[in-house]
């Protein structure tokens, strides 16, 4: 009856109808409540894509994401006894979809989050005019790092540029990278181009050839014309950037031409369980850098049962709940959560602002003993944050496809941020130029 | 100039197992865009419908087939239950969205189809929720082992699902054209392509070849769903294919069944041999985005009804 591989329909639609009928009486109930009383809230509204063609990775982060923070709420009475409201607004990762999602929510907002890259760059010259942070955990704008520029954007606890930093240090580990071939398979839209600057630089300098291969939207499930180049290019590695069906597509591909799968990376976005178990067992091999992990037996997970799971306000399922997108969606949220609580403190206040968050963001010292005491034992690297350094550069870990999950197959990897310091400097001060007058953050002396 | 035009063949004949590859997945793409095209074809020329709705009909039979399989239904049951489903759907959009729109303007009945994707995208997320899906390709008995031959002392691999889709692919047509030119309910809906006001004083029902080729549609769609959902698996993401159906359709003709056939063969094959040998080398790849679309507009250039259309003469 129970199917791991598609999921149950029937309980998923009659946990749909359940939760129809809660959210019927919560907004009655609300209707009620509404005219005694104004509830005092931070309002942190995620733009969400939970349809369209790339639902299907979309769906476990905003799970993960709405968990954490309904468990903060249900568990603490929210963050500093201010409860959080992470209203989602849907953009189906459409980039007009998502500045409307903006523009909507931006009056009330401390924060927005925006969930693609080409949102992300839509949106950030008028966070810089409107003074919301961006917060965009490993996706968005590279430069994003410098934060003496980029004052609003945060891309924590790790950039794009530093996945691959990681993957090329870890194939180097693997053998000399002069000589060899490594084709870039990536999606044809901002998120997939960010990382080649880096790239191009690094094959110069490494002795590496780089064979860059765009894959359109439209053609994210029917690879083989990309294969058919990978077979005559013969590269030593495919290191992929894909999103959405394009993860699953590629996999599907590189086991039909026979590529070897241990010579196959992708980066933390096409490390999604779902994508692999479509080949299972012929995907073995197959690696993803990842500043995530999940761990079942971390406190936080208990403490997600308790008071999210038991209680009925999940919209996830188990299988779901031990992969690796929704433990990052945990963390992202914990990342907010983080930036919040050190904002509250320095500011004395719980119901903090916009800009009081940013600072927040801007202090953010998660170290082994604080990961531990938030319960996320193992799944997070450490990290911290200032006004210079947006990102924190976390590293990562190299994941592994063992046939059924992703497991550890690295230690924990730090990326070489001095290799590509000036080129954040240079493209920031580009942006910076091209959108002048820009302000940036002369105070900041970090 | 050598390198662009002499080039390319010289590569194709130094590697000829790679030519064949090439040749055959764009053998398969086209016969798999040619079963899209299809279903738009069917209902266009039956009620000058331009059926949007034919892409998310895809996602929507291949959800419903993994949805039944899921709980505890045979595979082979789930196929003929899904069936049973688009012939709801087919008769519910005849009787709640087309019927009360008969006489309107067509771009009205194009519009009322961009309603029925909106809707079946709610629908079908509300249902079976958006995460990707794997197909049930084992269970309806396809193969999913690969054929390598060595031909040149090169490698040729064919993948025998490629292989189960073609064969029935070219099956579902060759049915359909015996359908469409040899039973009375066939010869009706041609009929009421050719003129739909002899066609209704003749006696034919409108409502009845609605609900029919809106079924046939569905059956296509179901079919498209298991061949695409076996490559990547099944998820609203499918969607999108639906648009590769446009240049085949601009190409073939919206009302001619060969043009959506060999239009879509053409396209699969052409786009694929123009990507290998010229895109990627010379363009930066990714040219199977607008390809298609620059060929059809090419040939709309000097038949703008396509290869295969009617050329429409009206007389004022």
């Amino acid at each position: 009856m129970n199917d791991p591989k598609t999921g149950d329909i029937l309980i998923h639609w009659e946990e749909t109808m359940k939760k129809l009928l809660k959210l019927t009486s919560a907004v009655a109930l609300g209707a009620v409540l509404g005219t005694a009383a104004v509830a005092q809230e931070l309002y942190a509204p995620n733009l969400a894509y939970r349809t369209g063609p790339f639902a299907a990775t979309g769906i476990p982060l905003m799970n993960g994401q709405a968990d954490y923070l309904n468990m903060l709420n249900a568990r603490d009475g929210g963050i500093g006894g201010i409860k959080i409201n992470s209203e989602e607004c849907e953009t189906g990762y459409s980039t007009e979809k998502g500045v409307e999602c903006y523009e909507k929510t931006k009056a009330k907002a401390i924060v927005t989050q925006p969930w693609s890259t080409g949102i992300t760059l839509q949106v950030l010259p008028k966070t810089n005019v409107d003074e919301i942070p961006i917060l965009a955990p490993g996706y968005g704008f590279s430069p994003m790092a410098d934060g003496k520029v980029f004052q609003w954007a945060f891309n924590t606890p790790s950039g794009y540029w530093d996945a691959a930093s990681m993957i090329l240090q870890y194939l180097q580990g693997q053998g000399d990278l002069n000589g060899k071939k490594i084709a870039f398979l990536h999606l044809d839209h901002p998120y997939g181009k960010e990382p080649l600057p880096l790239l191009e630089k690094k094959a110069g300098e490494m002795g590496f050839e780089l064979v860059p291969i765009p894959v359109g939207l439209k053609e994210m499930q029917n690879q083989s014309a990309q294969w058919l180049q990978i077979r005559r290019e013969r590269p030593d590695y495919v290191v992929m950037w894909g999103w959405g069906a394009m993860n699953a597509g590629a996999i599907t591909e590189a086991v039909k031409t026979k590529f070897p799968m241990e010579n196959f990376i992708g980066v933390w976005w096409s490390g999604h369980d779902a994508d692999v178990k479509i080949v299972g067992e012929a995907g073995k091999g197959y690696k993803s850098i990842s500043w995530s992990f999940p761990n079942p037996d971390a406190p936080v997970m208990a403490d997600i049962k308790k008071h999210v799971v038991d209680a009925g306000l999940t919209q996830s399922n188990e299988e779901e709940m031990s992969g690796v997108f929704y433990s990052r969606g945990i963390i992202i949220s914990a990342i907010l959560a983080e930036g919040i609580a050190a904002a509250q403190a320095e500011f004395g206040t719980a119901e903090i602002n916009a800009s009081q968050l940013r600072w927040g963001l801007e202090n953010i010292n998660m170290t082994e003993e604080r990961i531990a005491e938030l319960g996320l034992d193992g799944m997070v690297p450490p990290f911290s944050t200032s006004c210079s350094n947006h990102t924190g550069h976390s590293g990562g870990w190299m994941l592994e496809w063992d046939g059924s999950k992703f497991v550890k197959a690295s230690d924990h990897l730090m990326p070489d941020t001095s290799d590509y310091a000036e080129l954040i400097a240079t493209k920031a001060g580009e942006y910076a130029d091209a959108n002048a007058p820009w302000p940036t953050n002369d105070a900041c002396e970090g | 100039m050598y390198k662009y035009t002499i080039e390319p063949f010289q590569e194709m004949f130094a590697a000829p197992d790679f030519l064949l590859q090439v040749l055959w997945e764009g053998l398969v793409s086209g016969i798999l865009y040619a079963l899209i095209a299809l279903g738009f074809v069917l209902i266009f020329r039956s009620s000058r419908i331009f059926n949007f709705a034919q892409g998310i009909m895809v996602v929507f039979a291949a959800l419903t087939l993994v949805g039944l399989h899921a709980m505890g239904v045979p595979a082979w049951v789930s196929v003929v239950l899904t069936l049973v489903v688009m012939l709801i759907l087919a008769i519910t959009i005849e009787r709640v969205v087309l019927r009360p729109l008969v006489g309107q303007p067509d771009i009205i009945l194009f519009m009322a189809t961009i309603g029925i994707t909106l809707f079946l995208i709610g629908f079908g997320e509300i249902i079976f929720g958006g995460e990707n899906k794997v197909m049930i390709t084992e269970e309806l008995g396809i193969p999913t082992d690969s054929f390598v031959l060595e031909p040149w002392g090169g490698l040729l691999i064919l993948e025998q699902k490629d292989i189960t889709a073609v064969a029935v692919a070219a099956l579902l047509v060759a049915g359909l054209l015996l359908f469409l030119n040899k039973t009375r309910m066939g010869r009706a809906i041609r009929a009421l392509g050719d003129d739909h006001q002899a066609a209704l004083s003749v006696g034919i029902s409108l409502q009845t070849i609605w609900v029919l080729v809106w079924f046939i549609a569905g059956i296509i769609a179901l079919v498209t769903g298991i061949a695409w959902g076996a490559r990547a698996g099944v998820s609203f993401a499918l969607e999108v294919i639906a648009y590769k159906a446009l240049p085949v359709l601009m190409l073939g003709g919206l009302e001619s069944i060969t043009g959506a056939i060999i239009g879509g063969l053409m396209i699969g094959m052409l786009e694929k041999l123009f990507e290998i040998y010229w895109g990627q080398p010379f363009l930066g790849g990714n040219t199977e985005t607008w390809f298609a679309f620059v060929l059809a507009l090419i040939v709309l250039l000097f038949r703008p009804q396509g290869l295969f259309g009617e050329r429409i003469i009206e007389r004022v």
